[in-house]
Order: structure tokens, then C-alpha cells, then sequence
């Protein structure tokens, strides 16, 4: 089984961003809540100075005590002073952490959420020429995981603060102890920070793996868990599992690499830091041994050290460990990015519609290089019913979807009631499109909210109105609960016809200037789709619709039949007009009838057909 | 059920080789995951003592060195003191990148297996399981709640050990300078135990409630973005952004309602008290004489490592909190029952193609009213049996109990004179063939889409079976033939074009009972014609399964069986029915 590792070169419109780049758009997501980050710093910052201070003050006060010659209970009573601030000490540092992590919680919340809002526009709005490249599994796990990575940046950069500051604090203390001894120290900053950047490179590129294989492996449990049922039918469970540990050891190798490397950036830094350590402790004592630094500074200097090299290296493990937050907002970014094909030119708000339609030689090809529709001109007046016929292929659903605008022409003009479809609002005028297409797709809830989806406004009356008018309500009986039939994901849970009588109601309720019928009654019986079509004739009258249909029972009462071929209009006329002139409808017609007539046997027109004998 | 499994659950697959785990609670399923790799968790608890040991070894060489500058071989003792210390340093960076070496393989490790495990037993339920699960859920569940036991592990676990090593070791330490002191850090480590306990059964619900909006945001999601043609045709951009702003808004809530759990973590104050307890404590038994004053600044020194392990758990054992959430999701899946056993010891013969309903009756789960009641018909190998009636009579239904996708409530279907719940499910599922009303292709190539079901087919065979189907034509005409890899929706393919593609597939792998339902509503009657000669063909001596609403069919079939509303209302050929069958004329009337 072809297994694809898409998932490591990532989607075609994945890029890279640069870490200004990147850090421009995440700071801007922050700036809403800066007031409340810098309160929160504040608190850090507090809180690293009281820690600080604290050690000070108790062997500042033991000495004082001791000196003024205090002995017994005087002691104690002496450093009062001090263990009440450990007291206030001990309130103030619960009183920060509740702050902190109150306000931060909200914050990093908030930006997730905004954050999430936005892919989520953005993913909306992608044409369907995108989401045929581009699998759900993919873009659901850009939206939720993905996300979720990048609020590691925020924690991380919070953490940041406090660390810098301690830093900076013993720094001075180094410095005011020996110079020349904090200079030797300062000498190793460098190979801290150096050994930190290298990680860098390596962490992103390893974080940007691994979230592509994560998305990868959702991809691969969602196509399998979408597609059980076929598996289940051929019994290919062994084969959808084999991929499955593929992707699923892939994932491994990679998570693992990107763990050790995040992971071993902090034994590197340890590593460095311990050698300055023995340098300090060597040359310190040497320059002890040659007078040139008292003992005391070499002692309280070493002291210090320690407490220097843990938020030094803290800050230099910093770059590396954001690489993931990074890793993930290139991801998300990217998506938002996503140059549409799908181009408006303006937005205006659409009219009322008439519903008259027009391609005027338009070129179209979902891929290059395989045109479906060279220069097709057609003129459909507002208000007929026109019905599409021809081979699978043809390009039928095809002029559907450009009057949908699911996807973009390349050339020639497309015009509904004379007015350019690229400088609608797209969400207005699809308000005024009602399209049934072969499978329906119904979302988990009852018929009814399935019914009144794209009109949450509608009334019970109106809905009930609309389910009536599809097929006279009959189908309503054989549902086990009527409308409040629950139904989950995609539509199972009721059969296929009767999800093309939803969707059916769904687009009566909305009251559409313009249907599209595609293959809506293809999985219906005779029987339930004459009942339909009594209802649609009375439906439909006064909207332009255009009805795609292979059983040519539906065709006939059209006001105008036109047949296609390879993107080409064949022949069109009314059904007696086309009969008449026994062209290709004639044929098709022809062959259709003799198809339902009691005399056909399809075994005797054609000559037997090679039969595969796979495996024996 | 025949043969029900000893142990485990029920499955429609299994995978031999598979590891089998605890299932009952969260805590022992991560134990039995854990405990296969012994070696790595020996290999991680000694290298983070050898970490601790060496780190210790630090200040105490340092110490040393202050000291051997008075001796009168300084510079000897100094250089020899200084290279210790780096074989220190370096012996402390091998544990360090052993303990790293360890847990992060440990941690991974337990995200794949559980995975995998998770996603084995998926595939083994039924399809009335699949029926109920929102498959966002599912992959929220596979993908990130698996995740959460990696992080649990790697850090949670991983500084969980360090912060127990750094609160015995400044304990240790002050008992050797005065076991006196030990009274208020004792009475802080009791303290800290009982406010850690307090805290994760705090964040146990918050952090369910938030594992549960995530599998409910990705599931809303998932759905938007499966149904999204359906999204934009219908204009619902602003209703599916309110749903998915709502779902996204609780799962900020839950966040932030950990924040608040977090915000009142008791442990900074408690650490805090303990040392001003210990200070003051300390300068009593200064004051009584019995401890210097160096050996109190030591004390207290050490009782400011304990912030250390108080600090981090605030952090650590909410991860430890998501880890047992997301088992628990997890958990939850892998263990929901599942109806159906795929039943390796049951019949596994060549298939004759006999198929016998007696007395089924049906109904789905949930469902009041039964959907198939009292059904009895028999179909003899080589028959091909149409299947007709109102939308929603119960037709797909009917085909989806002979390979045993469901099971009958009462009543009986044979294959080949035998109870499909004696048959190895294997062996069945792989004798019948089903053409689905609702196409479903796998994002692969064309020619994997039809060598699905038999994967090790040739090309040859792959062409052979699409001419069959009518469908090599326009394969040839895609941009890399065979290899053209289809969109998730198959949506690069048109109706017909994708009913064909399955019509191959079924071809291919040459099964002995082959059901069509509704396979050819997408194509036109010539291009049908076409397939029809094909499958007649290929069905020649096989049993075949119809439904249809198209007379062509109808009428080449052996035998008709109509039903209405979950009834067996006639059966016979399309001449007899329609000369005695009032409903049966009603529905094809328009044809004639
Ligand atoms: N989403 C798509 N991406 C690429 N090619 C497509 C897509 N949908 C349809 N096609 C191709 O365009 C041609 C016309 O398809 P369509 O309009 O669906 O035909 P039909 O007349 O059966 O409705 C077919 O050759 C088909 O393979
Ligand atoms: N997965 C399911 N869960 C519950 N009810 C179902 C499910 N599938 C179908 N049904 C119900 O069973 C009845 C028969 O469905 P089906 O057999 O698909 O009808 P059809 O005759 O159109 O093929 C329908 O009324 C439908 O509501
Ligand atoms: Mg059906």
C-alpha cells in the first residue's frame, strides 16, 4: 500500500518564517494584554527581589544579635523584625503566585482563544480547491494542537523575565566582589550563549518535523477511523494498521529526536557551567595563592557562581525550548497565509437576486494542464429550470461549483444577474444559492436542526412547512423519531435517500434564488422522487435551477435540457424539441427507455467483457 | 457470541504480536506500559541519583580547595583538587544525559504504545461503535490525550524525582548538623503531602473537564471542516465561527479555571512558614548555646532547597493530573464494549454463496422501533436477489447483516447453512464484497484505492479490474494515471467517476457474494450498461445482492424482494410482482 510521507516536507503552502517575523505577529497577539504581562513581570520581579533579600537579612540579623552580645530568648526576640518579613514574606509570596497565575492563565487563554478564532476564520475561508489538496486531519490539528503549542511561548517568555533579572542581579553582586574573577566568568557567557544559538538551528528544524509527523499521524487516524467501514467490509483492518505503526514509528523517531534535543541542551549548558566553575575554583585559587584576590572574595565569589549559572542557563535553554511555541506558529501562520485561489475583487453586498446566469467564455481546469471548460458560454434567464445531462465527466457538477464559486476560473467572465461574481460578498450571495449534491453531508443533531442549518432563524412552522413539501412528509414517518431523529457525523444513522429528502427541505426552508440539484435524488426511489418532484415543480417555479440528473424521468419536464460533453454543449432545446431532433439526447433517451423497458437484456448488446481473475 | 475471548474484549481484530496491557484503572494501565521497559526506568531512577550525588560532590570539593590553600602543598593540592572537580562535572553531565537518555525514550515510548494500542482496539469495534464516536473526539483522543502521558512523564515524572531527591537530601543534611531542627521541616514535608493531595484532587476535575473540551472542540471542528462544501454552500460561515468561538471560549474557560486551581496552591505559603518556623526555631537553640551560628545560616540555607520541589509541583503534578485525564480518555475507548468478535476459531471454507434470513429481526441501537422485523428469504449460490422499496424501508440495512457489520437481535442469517456468528469473520468478510451507497476512497492513489482489499495485487490485475468497472478510460485521462493521488472527499473525482473506482475494487478481490447497493446511481445508463455486462459477468456463479431502483437491474435479477417500512412485504420477479404487487407498482409505474 502506497504510504506517503507527505507529512516531513509539510503542505505545499507551509514556509518559513523568520524568528522577527514570527515574534512580530506573536507579540501583537500579546499587545491586548500587555498591561497585564507587565503587571505579572512586576510580580516576578518582586518576588525574585524578595527572594533575594531574604538570606541577607537573616544572617545580617543573627549578626547583629550575636554582636550586641544578646543571649537566650533576647536572640529571638532581636531578629522579631526579621522572622515577621519571613511571615509577610510567606503571605506575599502565595499572594504573588495567585496573581500569577490567575492573570496569566487568562492571558494565555485569551491569546489561544483570539488565536484559534483566527485559523479558524482562516480555514473557513479557504476555497474548496484547498481542501481538495489538503486532508481534514490536517487542517484540524493545525487549528487545535498546533495552537496549543504556541501558548508554551508564552509561559516560557514569563519565565524569561524572572531569569533575566536574577542574572542581572547576582551579576552586580560578581562584579562588586571581583572584577577580575567576574570578568574570567563573564568570558564563558559567550560560550554559553553560543552552544544555545547552535541548539537553536537544530530545535527547529527537529520541533518543525515532529509537528509535521504529529499532523500527519492525525491525518492518518482520521482517514482511518473515516474510512473503517471499508475496511471493515474488505477486511483490510491489517492494512490501515500497518500504515498506521509506520506513521505511528515515524512519529516516535521523530518526537524523540525532538525531545533529546530539546532535552539535551540543559546537560550541554550544566556541562559548560561546571567547567567555569572549576576555572573559577582553579584560577580563584591560584590568584589566592599569588595574593593578587583575598580568600573571602574567592569564597563568596565561587558561592555566587552557583547561583549565577542556573538562570543563565535557563535564559540560554530559553531559545531552544521556543523553537516548538515557534514551530507551531509557523504552522498556524501559514495556514492563514494560504494564498486563496478563490479571488474577490470586492465584497459588495449582494441584492435580492433574480437569478440570471451567464458564463461568458470562461476557461476553467481544477488542475493545470487538464482543461474541463474551454471558453463555455451559456445563458440561463432568471427563473428557468435547466437541466444538465451528459456522460460522468462531462463537467456537469463542475458548472455547479463555479456558480457556487467554490472554485476560480482562469479566464472569461461569470456573471448572475449581470453583475461580476468575483465582486460579491461571498457569504451574502451564497445566502441566496440553495445546492443538494449527491451526498449529502448532514452534521450531528436532529433532522430538524439539519434542516434549519444555514437559517437558524427559521420557525418550527417553517421548518415543518419544508420538510412537508419535499416528497408530501411521507418519508417523515419512516424516520424512528420524525424530525427529531438524532443523527451523527456525516449523516450516519439514517439511510442515503433520506439524507438527500434533508437536505432537499434544507434548501426549501432557505428559499434560494438559484438551486443546484445535483444528483439530489439519485439514492431516492421512483416512487418517493415522482412524490418529490410534484413538490419541487410547485417549489421551484419562479427560481433559476439547475438540475443534474441521470435518470432522464427527472430531466423531462425541464423548460430547457442541455446536453454536455467533455465541457462542451452538445445539443439543447426542450425535451420534445430535443427528441424531435434526434441528436445525442434522442440516443441518450433512447438508451435510458430501453434500459426500463421489459423486452432490455444489456447482456446481448454488448459483447462479453473480459472478466479479472485476480489471484485465482 | 460463540466463542467469546478469555480476557480481553471483544474485537473484530486483533494483532497477534500486540503487547496486552491493564486495563482497569488509569494508574495500573500507565504502570503495565511503563513496566515494559524496566530497563529504562532502572537506567533513569540511577542515573538521576548519580546526578544528585554529583551535584552534592560539587560544593563539597569546592569546600576543599578553600581549605587546601593553607596547606603548604597549595598549588599541588589545588590543580589536583580542580581536575577532580572536572571529573565531577563531567561524570555529572553523563548522568545527566543519562537520565534525559531514559525518560525521554520512556515518555515516548508510552505515547506510541498507548497510540497504538488505542488505535488496534479501534479498529477492532464494531461498525455500531464507530456509528456513535465523532471522529474529531476519537482523534483528539489518539492524538493529544496519548500525548499527555509523554509529558507526564517527560517532565512531570522526570522532576517529580529530582523534587523528591532535593526534599530528602536538605533533610538528610540537617538531621547530620542537629536533629532538633528536623521539627519544622518534617512538620513541612507532612504538610506538603497533604496539600499536594489536596491540590490534585482539585485539578483532577478541572483537568478531565478540560481534556473533555478539547476532544468536544476538535470534534466541532472536525465536523466544520468534513461538511465544509456544505459549510460554504449553505452561507453558514458565521453560525459554524459562533459554534466553534463557543466550543474554543470553554475550553479557555476549563484553562483558566486550572489557573485558578494552580493560583491557590498552598505549598509557596506553607515553604515559607517553614522557614521563618525554622529561623525562629534556630535562634532559640542559638540562643540556649546549642548550635552555632554557622550550623543555623547551613540550616537555613537548606531549608531554602526545599522551595525547589515546592515550586515545581505546582507544575508537575498538574501534568501528572492531564497524564490520568487523558488515560482516562483513552481508557475509555479502548474498554467501551464492542458487539461483534471476529471469532478465530469459527468456520473459515470456500463460500458457496447460500444466503438465508430466518426470522431477523433488527434494530439499531438506541432505536425504539426495530428496523428490519421478521425477515426470512433465501438467496441459493449464483442468485441474484433485488432488493427494492421506499427510501428508508431498510434495504442498506438488510445487505449490512450478511457480512456481519451488525448483528441480528433474533432469528438467524446463514452463510452456507451456517450462523454468520460461527463463521471467522476473517474468512466471511473476505468471501462477500460490498459496493457502498457512499463511496469511500482513501487520499492514496488510484491504483492502492483499488487494490485495497487485496493489496498484494498486480497492475495487471488493477487494470484488468478497473476496465471492468469502465473506469481505465478516465484513469488514463487523470494527470498521473494510476498514480493520481485522490483528495480526502475523492473530491477530484466526479460521482460516477468514484462509483466506479469502487465497482473496481470490488471487482478485484473476486468474492464469492457480492452486494451492490445503489452502486450505479451516479451513472449514466449507457456507461451502466457497460458495468453491468462486466458484473454480470464477474457474478456468473456467485450470489449477488441488489439494491436498485433502476428496472434494468430489477429486471435481469432472479428474484425480487420488496420491503416497506422493515417488512418482507413480497418477493418474486419483476413480472409477477408487478401484476400482483400494489406498492411495487407504484414505484416503477413511472417507467411504464
Ligand atoms: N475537485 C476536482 N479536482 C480535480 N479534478 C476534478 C475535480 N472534480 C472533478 N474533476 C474532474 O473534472 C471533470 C469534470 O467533472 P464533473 O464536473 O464532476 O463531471 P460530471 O459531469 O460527472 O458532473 C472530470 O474529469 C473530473 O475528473
Ligand atoms: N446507523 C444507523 N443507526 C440508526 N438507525 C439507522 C442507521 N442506519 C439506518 N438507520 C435507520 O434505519 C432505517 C433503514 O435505513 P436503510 O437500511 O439505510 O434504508 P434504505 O432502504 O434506504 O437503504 C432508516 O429509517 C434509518 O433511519
Ligand atoms: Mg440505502
Amino acid at each position: 500500500m502506497g504510504f506517503i510521507l507527505g507529512g516531513l516536507t509539510g503542505e505545499e503552502y507551509d514556509r518559513n518564517y523568520s524568528d522577527a517575523q514570527l515574534l512580530r505577529r506573536i507579540v501583537g497577539y500579546f499587545r491586548p494584554h500587555l498591561g497585564k504581562m507587565l503587571f505579572v513581570a512586576l510580580l516576578i520581579a518582586l518576588n525574585a527581589a524578595a527572594l533575594a533579600l531574604l538570606p541577607v537579612l537573616t544572617s545580617r540579623g543573627i549578626d547583629g544579635a550575636l554582636a550586641r552580645g544578646a543571649q537566650g530568648v533576647e536572640v529571638f526576640n532581636a531578629n522579631l523584625p526579621v522572622l515577621l518579613l519571613m511571615v509577610a514574606a510567606a503571605g506575599l509570596a502565595w499572594t504573588f503566585n495567585f496573581l500569577r497565575q490567575a492573570i496569566t492563565a487568562r492571558v494565555v487563554g485569551d491569546v489561544v482563544l483570539t488565536l484559534r478564532e483566527d485559523v479558524f476564520d482562516a480555514a473557513v475561508e479557504r476555497d474548496m480547491a484547498f481542501y481538495d489538496d489538503y486532508s481534514t486531519g490536517r487542517v484540524v490539528s493545525r487549528v487545535t494542537s498546533d495552537t496549543q503549542d504556541f501558548s508554551n511561548v508564552v509561559t516560557l517568555t514569563l519565565g524569561l523575565i524572572s531569569e533575566v533579572l536574577i542574572v542581572a542581579i547576582v551579576f552586580v553582586i560578581l562584579f562588586s566582589i571581583n572584577v577580575r574573577l567576574a570578568l574570567i566568568t563573564t568570558a564563558i557567557t559567550p560560550v554559553i550563549l553560543g552552544a544555545a544559538l547552535a541548539f537553536r538551528w537544530i530545535a527547529r528544524r527537529t520541533s518543525r518535523q515532529a509537528k509535521r509527523v504529529k499532523a500527519e499521524v492525525n491525518a492518518n487516524i482520521q482517514e482511518s477511523i473515516t474510512g473503517i467501514g471499508v475496511a471493515k467490509a474488505f477486511r483490510q483492518e491489517a492494512a490501515l494498521h500497518a500504515d498506521f505503526e509506520r506513521v505511528n514509528a515515524e512519529a516516535y523517531r521523530l518526537g524523540l529526536k525532538q525531545g533529546l534535543v530539546l532535552q539535551s541542551i540543559f546537560p550541554v549548558l550544566g556541562f559548560i557551567a561546571g567547567l567555569g566553575t572549576v576555572v573559577v575554583l582553579y584560577y580563584g585559587g591560584s590568584a589566592v595563592l599569588a595574593g593578587a584576590v583575598t580568600r573571602g572574595e574567592w569564597f563568596l565569589f565561587a558561592e555566587s557562581l552557583a547561583l549565577f549559572w542556573f538562570p543563565l542557563t535557563s535564559i540560554a535553554s530559553f531559545w531552544s525550548q521556543f523553537q516548538d511555541g515557534l514551530a507551531a506558529s509557523e504552522r498556524v501562520f501559514a495556514l492563514m497565509d494560504t494564498e486563496p485561489q478563490v479571488v474577490q475583487t470586492g465584497a459588495e453586498p449582494v441584492p435580492e437576486l433574480e437569478g440570471r446566469i451567464e458564463f461568458r467564455n470562461v476557461h476553467f481546469a481544477y488542475k493545470p494542464g487538464s482543461p474541463v471548460l474551454q471558453g463555455f458560454d451559456l445563458v440561463i434567464p432568471a427563473g428557468q429550470t435547466v437541466a444538465l445531462v451528459g456522460h460522468t465527466g462531462a463537467g456537469k457538477s463542475s458548472l455547479g461549483k463555479l456558480i457556487a464559486r467554490g472554485y476560480e476560473f482562469e479566464k472569461g467572465e461569470l456573471l448572475i444577474d449581470g453583475l461580476d461574481i468575483r465582486s460579491f460578498d461571498l457569504v451574502s450571495y451564497r445566502r441566496q444559492l440553495g445546492v443538494v449534491q449527491q451526498t449529502p453531508y448532514l452534521f450531528t443533531g436532529t433532522i430538524r436542526d439539519n434542516i434549519r442549518y444555514g437559517r437558524e432563524d427559521a420557525s418550527e412552522e417553517q421548518v415543518l412547512a419544508a420538510a412537508r413539501n419535499v416528497a408530501g412528509g411521507d418519508w417523515l414517518d419512516s424516520l424512528p423519531a420524525g424530525l427529531d431523529t438524532e443523527i451523527s457525523e456525516g449523516g450516519r444513522g439514517i439511510s442515503m435517500g433520506q439524507r438527500q429528502l434533508v437536505a432537499l427541505a434544507r434548501v426549501l426552508l432557505k428559499d434560494p434564488a438559484i438551486v443546484i440539484l445535483d444528483e439530489a435524488t439519485a439514492s431516492i426511489d421512483p416512487l418517493t422522487e415522482a412524490q418529490i418532484q410534484e413538490g419541487l415543480e410547485t417549489v421551484l417555479k419562479g427560481r433559476t435551477s439547475i438540475v443534474i440528473a441521470h435518470r432522464l424521468s427527472t430531466v423531462r419536464s425541464a423548460d430547457r435540457i442541455i446536453v454536455l460533453s467533455h465541457g462542451r454543449i452538445l445539443e439543447e432545446g426542450t425535451h420534445d424539441e430535443l427528441l424531435a431532433a434526434g441528436g445525442h439526447y434522442a440516443e441518450l433517451f433512447e438508451a435510458y427507455f430501453r434500459h426500463q423497458s421489459a423486452s432490455y437484456d444489456p447482456e446481448g448488446l454488448s459483447g462479453p467483457a473480459r472478466t479479472p481473475r485476480p489471484r485465482g | 457470541m460463540t466463542t467469546p475471548a478469555a480476557s480481553t474484549p471483544t474485537s473484530e481484530f486483533r494483532v497477534d504480536s500486540a503487547h496486552t496491557y491493564d486495563t482497569s484503572t488509569p494508574v495500573r494501565w500507565i504502570v503495565s506500559h511503563v513496566s515494559r521497559y524496566p530497563l529504562l526506568l532502572v537506567g533513569f531512577v540511577l542515573s538521576t541519583l548519580a546526578f544528585a550525588i554529583c551535584s552534592s560532590l560539587v560544593p563539597r570539593i569546592a569546600g576543599l580547595a578553600f581549605d587546601a590553600v593553607d596547606r603548604p602543598d597549595a598549588g599541588q593540592a589545588l590543580l589536583t583538587l580542580s581536575l577532580l572537580l572536572m571529573g565531577v562535572v563531567f561524570a555529572r553531565g553523563l548522568a545527566d544525559f543519562g537520565t534525559i537518555n531514559s525518560i525521554e525514550r520512556l515518555a515516548q515510548r508510552l505515547e506510541r504504545d498507548a497510540r497504538s494500542e488505542l488505535t488496534t482496539s479501534l479498529l477492532g469495534k464494531s461498525q455500531a461503535f464507530h456509528d456513535r464516536q465523532r471522529v474529531g473526539d476519537v482523534m483528539a483522543r489518539a492524538a493529544d490525550d496519548v500525548r499527555q502521558l509523554n509529558l507526564m512523564f517527560s517532565p512531570g515524572v522526570q522532576l517529580i524525582l529530582d523534587s523528591l531527591i532535593n526534599l530528602v537530601t536538605p533533610l538528610v543534611f540537617i538531621a547530620a548538623i542537629d536533629v532538633r531542627m528536623l521539627l519544622f521541616p518534617l512538620l513541612f514535608v507532612a504538610a506538603f503531602a497533604w496539600a499536594l493531595r489536596r491540590y490534585s484532587a482539585r485539578l483532577d476535575p478541572v483537568s478531565t473537564a478540560m481534556r473533555e473540551a478539547f476532544g468536544h472542540l476538535s470534534a466541532g471542528l472536525n465536523e466544520t471542516i468534513a461538511g465544509i462544501e456544505l459549510v460554504k454552500a449553505a452561507a453558514a460561515e458565521p453560525y459554524e465561527r459562533r459554534r466553534f468561538a463557543q466550543n474554543a471560549r470553554a475550553f479557555r474557560d476549563q484553562f483558566v479555571r486550572q489557573g485558578d486551581v494552580q493560583a491557590r496552591y498552598l505549598p509557596y505559603l506553607l515553604v515559607w512558614l517553614t522557614f521563618a518556623a525554622t529561623f525562629g526555631h534556630g535562634l532559640l537553640l542559638l540562643g540556649q548555646g546549642s548550635i552555632s551560628v554557622g550550623e543555623l545560616v547551613a540550616v537555613i540555607g537548606l531549608v531554602g532547597v526545599l522551595r525547589g520541589p515546592a515550586d515545581l509541583s505546582i507544575f508537575t503534578f498538574a501534568m501528572v493530573q492531564m497524564g490520568l485525564a487523558g488515560a482516562r480518555r483513552t481508557l475509555a475507548l479502548i474498554n467501551e464494549e464492542t458487539e461483534l468478535d471476529e471469532n478465530p476459531e469459527g468456520y473459515a471454507g470456500v463460500m458457496k454463496g447460500d444466503i438465508r434470513f430466518e426470522d431477523v429481526t433488527f434494530t439499531f441501537p438506541g432505536a425504539e422501533a426495530p428496523t428490519l422485523e421478521r425477515f426470512t428469504f433465501h438467496a441459493r449460490p449464483g442468485e441474484t436477489v433485488a432488493i427494492v422499496g421506499q427510501t428508508g424501508s431498510g434495504k442498506s440495512t438488510l445487505t449490512k447483516l450478511v457480512n456481519r457489520t451488525f448483528d441480528v437481535d433474533s432469528g438467524r442469517v446463514l452463510v452456507d447453512g451456517i450462523d454468520v456468528r460461527d463463521w471467522n469473520m476473517e474468512s466471511l468478510r473476505q468471501q462477500i464484497s460490498v459496493i457502498e451507497q457512499e463511496v469511500f476512497l482513501f487520499s492514496r492513489s488510484v491504483r492502492d484505492n483499488i487494490a485495497f482489499g487485496l493489496p498484494g495485487a498486480t497492475f495487471d490485475q488493477v487494470v484488468a479490474a478497473a476496465k471492468a468497472a469502465q473506469a481505465h478510460g478516465f484513469i488514463t485521462e487523470l494527470p498521473q494515471g494510476y498514480d493520481t493521488v485522490i483528495g480526502e472527499r475523492g473530491a477530484t473525482l466526479s460521482g460516477g467517476q468514484r462509483q466506479r473506482l469502487a465497482i473496481a475494487r470490488a471487482l478485484l478481490t473476486d468474492p464469492r457474494i457480492l452486494i451492490l447497493d445503489d452502486a450505479t446511481s451516479a451513472i449514466d445508463s449507457a456507461t451502466e450498461d457497460e458495468i453491468q455486462t462486466a458484473i454480470n459477468a464477474v457474478l456468473k456463479g456467485r450470489t449477488s445482492l441488489v439494491i436498485t431502483h433502476r428496472l434494468s437491474q430489477i429486471r435481469r435479477a432472479d428474484r425480487i424482494i420488496m420491503l416497506d417500512r422493515s417488512r418482507l412485504v413480497d418477493q418474486g420477479t419483476h413480472a409477477e410482482l408487478l401484476e400482483r404487487n400494489e406498492l411495487y407498482q407504484r414505484i416503477f409505474q413511472r417507467y411504464d
